[in-house]
């Protein structure tokens, strides 16, 4: 088992000309790196748009990608160095809205107005966490566990199993059953709302 | 679907599978859309559980990347073919330029030798075959009974030396043939033979082999 072994099987196909396996990569790391790219810029639509172009700026600059450094390392590199040009990019220029500026409520409102997130869109998000949030709570606790420590606190397998006195493969299996339990829940979500929640998003 | 696929994908999510099954599950995964959709979801859980606030969990980002990578000329052969033809200019780069190093250091040497010494090359740890045990610079008449050392060949042995040095370093060259250019091998052959007529010539001839000699060749021996 490699460090970095998934995405590196997945770049090396991006490589041989399978976009496909790219589209891979932005799910996996698309909230990841909106999330890094929003200590730069506030408004999530903006991050989205940050990240986007990060993931197109990777994509082109995928061919120089050796795997000397982990993918997401090499992204997370990327993403910064975009948000932070974009950040000083939008000083140089700023965008004039005829809103008042001496007035408090009116810059309020001026964050409002530039974040493009739908009432909907903001429903969905909420809905979903609390689906997940649900179905973890109604695990078992073995699975409970195992889930928690890999996702929230970023625990190999191995150390999972050190940690719960179990070996490797049943914490495996045990990651893999909470996921199909939460995963049962929210495809209703996604094959039901999902869809309309994007196209008004 | 397979369970064993989707714990193979859970696996792979975490970086936790081994390469192999990583190669084969990413060819898949990048065709089948109900995996990938079950790959989504995965990063979906994972961004819920770590509760990141402000961050939208339905994939605009990834549905709008899609669009766009879909109208980009693929990346195929671009990155691998370059690397291949470092891999081996490189080494031979090396080579050329040792060989080359080496043959300005020969000829440099045998400029720098006073007339009437032999010059041995510096002996190579790697050529053990050639035997090379003289000292850097060698007297000619070393079979000197006693006197002082001279590292000057006295007239009269001069006619007698039988060591050949063109020859020698001639047979060194040849055998080390291998570490240099033919253009630099040529060259260095050749200046010996210009450089060094009297001693080419000393080389001592036998009268059967006097006799297989061309005329004109064997009035100028004689």
């Amino acid at each position: 088992m490699g460090a970095d072994a998934s995405d590196l099987s997945l770049v090396r196909r991006v490589q041989r000309g399978d976009k496909g396996a790219f589209d891979a990569l932005v799910l996996k790391y698309q909230h990841k790196l909106v999330k890094l790219v929003m200590r730069y810029v506030r408004n999530p639509a903006e991050a989205e748009d940050i990240a986007q172009e990060a993931f197109i700026k990777a994509y082109r600059a995928l061919p120089q990608f050796r795997g000397d450094s982990a993918f997401y390392t090499w992204l997370y590199r990327i993403a910064i160095n975009t948000a932070k040009n974009a950040v000083v990019s939008r000083d140089r220029s700023p965008i004039e809205y005829n809103i008042d500026r001496n007035s408090e409520e009116s810059y309020e409102m001026q964050g409002r107005m530039k974040d493009s997130e739908t009432p909907e869109a903001l429903v969905l998000t909420d809905e979903i966490r609390s689906i997940v949030n649900a179905a973890i709570d109604a695990l078992p606790e073995d699975l409970r566990t195992a889930i928690v420590l890999r996702e929230l606190e970023g625990l190999s397998y191995e150390e999972i199993a050190a940690a719960m006195d179990c070996p490797v493969g049943t914490v495996r299996s045990r990651i893999f059953r909470a996921r199909e339990a939460i995963d049962r829940r929210l495809r209703e979500v996604f094959e039901g709302g999902l869809g309309r929640a994007e196209e008004l998003g | 679907m397979n369970e064993e696929l989707d714990s193979q994908l859970s696996a792979m999510f975490d970086d936790e599978l081994a390469s192999a099954e990583c190669e084969l599950l990413a060819r898949r995964l990048s065709r089948d859309v109900e995996l990938k959709a079950r790959w989504e979801r995965y990063a979906v859980i994972a961004a819920a559980i770590r509760a990141e606030r402000g961050v939208r969990l339905n994939a605009r980002v990834a549905r709008r990347v899609s669009v766009i990578v879909g109208s980009e000329p693929a990346l195929a052969g671009q990155s691998a073919p370059r690397r291949r033809e470092r891999r081996w200019l490189r080494p031979a780069a090396g080579v050329a330029v040792a060989a080359g190093v080496a043959a300005v250091s020969i000829l440099w040497l045998r400029a720098q030798a006073p007339p009437g010494t032999v010059v041995a090359t510096p002996p190579l740890a790697a050529v053990s075959a050639l035997r090379v045990t003289t000292p850097a610079v060698v007297p000619a008449a070393s079979s000197r009974p006693s006197g002082s050392d001279s590292y000057v060949v006295p007239p009269a042995a001069r006619g007698a030396a039988a060591i050949v040095p063109a020859t020698e370093l001639a047979n060194y060259v040849v055998a080390h043939s291998m570490f240099s250019s033919p253009v630099a091998r040529r060259n260095l052959l050749s200046s010996f033979m210009t450089s060094e007529p009297g001693e080419a010539g000393a080389i001592p001839l036998s009268t059967d082999s006097a006799q297989d000699l061309p005329r004109d060749a064997k009035s100028s021996a004689q």
